[in-house]
């Protein structure tokens, strides 16, 4: 019988040893993890991101691997939420003994799921993590995906672009997502920098589908502009009752609207709607067309921006996995001074991805140059496109 | 408030109240025969809506193993979807009660024959609703599908008037919604009320033994009363996704909690009350400050917590009499 008071102490022994701690041993074959949503809500962006992975797998893969040795994904399932996350973390550490992880798919998650990375050494690649303080979570810790500071500014000006009129501005956002919430600051405080008037601010839930309360204050405020911080199913029905109510002016979507699963929820209302994006399928990197080409054949429209995240989150790692066995060959390494080589090595080199050449700073920040304003184009109710504005 | 700002809340809050009173009728039906909740309701509404939309597009585009598709191809009978929407609908709602039908056969029959406590049935249809809605997922993704934009014909989109020169605007659908879960309540309430069918849900709804006794086939009313809630709630499944787009697999189960909040409101197993139930909680939404509207749900538990400290029964339960 173990005393009571001995239970915290051995339990967390035991957490340590499974998460901490992994034995000696040499990699023989290199698993890279994927921790993003393939259940919950959440799974519309994770699907997209699972896409993009098998893409770079296949890709990569077919064009040698990591220098003529091919390497494995391993899909864990995070759900829509933290615990699922901190589970497909630990499942990846301990039980697929990977050597990264990719994943994983909302902010909030990755506020929870990285520091179970952190503390066992493994380094970590967001995909579409755009909060504010991401790579601060640890040393190990490193994201593809640009912080919404950087990105959303732009569709703001390009609005005043298209419309100089432009006075009055709503704000609506989904305050039950770390990554919404992050990005409606950053509008807001755009929105007071180009000398605005922010008339009304509006929140709402990821899981909402009536927004008529929302609608109808905005309608009321009579704005001249409307800004949306949500993920594509809420946006996407905002978009839409928004338009049914009459409202008519330009509409702005954040980043979470980047993505053509909205265009079946909003259909032809989508029409006009602007987008800040960290990825498009214009860009002309030689990376990205290969991509887009792939993308196409299979899914018969242009990949979205979480497909191309997560196909850069699987290419850095390749890529820096294949600087290493260059200098040292991967199969004489330990696994845990595998995970450590990977992490440095990840934030000294510079990559080709599909979303333009990135690097990363040495807290594990993006440093992306390229990025897109577009106008959505329905061509009809199904289908439509990103059209690229200069 | 502006007297056209109370209007716009009251409009908003009988459409919305009207979806969650048409949700509540399944629960409140299957709870006044068996005395438990069946907490797979969601994942039938969810299953309405899919039905409508398998028959009205005939083909999933995005994900899961059914994408790109075709349902219906060249030569079957419904190639070139002959289907209107409104027999669409129909069907789909016809197609959510056999599912429910299934439901009650796979995870209430069993646990009832044996004896079981309620609570395990309960727990047994939140299992069924899980496999449902990841089974859904599976095969047709994640995806939100939404119904051709004139689903309805040419209705306008909105509906505006002005009031002491302010714009009072409420969206069509809404109203459809709001016209067709009267129209259920009445159906229902006649049907409850006025036939022998209905006559025989009550006798077995007051007590299954001596119903039995009385020759009425006991199993045969719960697979009505199953077939009936699983209607119910596949129609409005398909109504409320004509309104805001079927919203994935999971679109079920946030009307699954509000409902439930809605019958208890009412009172469990009232019909009127599941109605007024979801009026009230609709109403208390509405009536929630714009910038506040985040806060709805936590509103609308709150009232009912409120409401259940002054009158346990619900609205328009009755209070229980025990025999001493």
């Amino acid at each position: 019988m173990i005393p009571s008071t001995r239970i915290p102490a051995l339990a967390t022994a035991a957490l340590t040893l499974s998460l901490g701690l992994t034995y000696a041993q040499k990699v023989d074959t290199v698993v890279i993890g994927v921790a993003v949503a393939q259940t919950s809500n959440t799974a519309l962006l994770g699907q997209e991101q699972v896409i993009g992975a098998k893409f770079a797998e296949k890709f990569l893969n077919g064009r040698g691997g990591i220098n003529g040795t091919p390497f494995k994904l391993a899909f864990q399932d995070t759900g829509g939420d933290e615990a699922g996350a901190i589970n497909a973390f630990q499942n990846l550490i301990t039980k697929d003994r990977v050597v990264g992880i990719v994943g994983p798919t909302l902010s909030q998650q990755a506020f929870a799921s990285d520091p179970i990375a952190e503390r066992a050494k493994v380094p970590v690649l967001g995909p579409s993590n755009t909060a504010k303080g991401i790579p601060q979570i640890g040393d190990f810790i490193s994201r593809v995906s640009a912080p919404v500071a950087v990105v959303a500014p732009n569709a703001v000006k390009q609005a005043l672009k298209l419309d100089p009129k432009i006075k009055e501005v709503a704000v609506l956002y989904a305050q039950n997502d770390a990554f919404s919430t992050s990005e409606t600051g950053t509008f807001q405080q755009t929105v007071k920098d180009q000398g605005l008037t922010l008339s009304t601010v509006q929140k709402f839930q990821t899981t909402d589908t009536d927004f008529t309360t929302q609608v109808t204050a905005v309608l009321n405020a009579k704005v001249d502009l409307v800004i949306i911080s949500g993920l594509a199913a809420d946006g996407g029905n905002l978009v839409k009752q928004l338009r049914q109510l009459g409202y008519k002016g330009l509409i702005i979507g954040g980043n979470g609207l980047n993505t053509s699963n909205m265009f079946p929820v909003c259909q032809k209302l989508c029409d006009g709607v602007i987008i800040a994006q960290a990825y498009s399928p214009a860009q002309g990197s030689a990376a990205n067309q290969v991509f887009v080409k792939e993308y196409r054949a299979q899914y018969k429209k242009d990949p979205p921006q979480f497909a191309a995240q997560a196909y850069a989150g699987v290419q850095v790692m390749v890529e820096a996995l294949k600087a290493l066995d260059r200098k040292k060959k991967l199969n004489t390494y330990d696994l845990d001074d595998l995970r450590v080589a990977l992490n440095k090595q990840i934030l000294a080199g510079k990559y080709n991805t599909p979303l333009g050449t990135i690097a990363f700073d040495k807290e594990g920040e993006v440093i992306q140059k390229e990025f897109y304003v577009a106008q959505i184009k329905m061509k009809d109710a199904k289908n439509g496109s990103f059209v690229y504005l200069k | 408030m502006e007297f056209s700002q109370f209007i716009q809340s009251l409009l908003n809050g009988l459409a919305i109240g009207s979806v969650y009173a048409i949700f509540a009728l399944g629960y409140t039906l299957v709870f006044s025969i068996l005395g438990i909740i069946n907490f797979a309701h969601g994942a039938v509404f969810t299953l309405g809506a899919y039905f409508t939309y398998t028959l009205v597009v005939g083909e999933f585009s995005n994900n899961g193993l059914l994408k790109g598709v075709a349902l219906f191809p060249n030569g079957s009978p419904l190639s070139g979807h002959p289907v209107t929407f409104a027999l669409a609908t129909l069907l789909g709602a016809a197609g959510a009660g056999l599912i429910a039908v299934l439901i009650e056969r796979l995870a209430f029959r069993p646990m009832r024959s044996r004896g079981a406590d309620p609570l395990l049935a309960l727990v047994s249809s939140l299992g069924v609703a899980l496999v449902i809605v990841n089974l859904i997922q599976l095969l047709v993704g994640a995806e939100i599908y939404n119904f051709p934009s004139d689903a309805y014909g040419e209705t306008p989109a909105a509906l505006s008037f002005t009031l002491g020169g302010k714009i009072v605007i409420i969206r069509t659908v809404q109203v459809i919604i709001f016209a067709v879960s009267l129209v259920m309540l009445a159906a229902l309430g006649y049907v409850i009320g006025r036939t022998k069918i209905g006559k025989a849900l009550r006798a077995v709804a007051e007590n299954p033994t001596t119903a039995s006794l009385l020759g009425i086939s006991v199993d045969r009313f719960i697979v009505i009363t199953f077939f009936l809630s699983g209607f119910v709630g596949g129609l409005a499944g398909t109504l409320v996704g004509t309104a805001f787009g079927v919203a994935g697999p999971y679109f079920g189960v946030t009307y699954g909690l509000k409902g439930l909040a809605v019958i208890v409101l009412g009172g469990l197993g009232s019909i009127p009350g599941a109605v007024a139930g979801g009026l009230v909680i609709g109403l208390a939404e509405a009536f929630v400050p714009a910038q506040y509207s985040a806060y709805k749900d936590a509103v609308a538990f709150a009232l009912l917590f409120a409401i259940l400290l002054v009158r346990p029964q619900g609205l328009l339960g009755r209070a229980a009499i025990q025999k001493v």
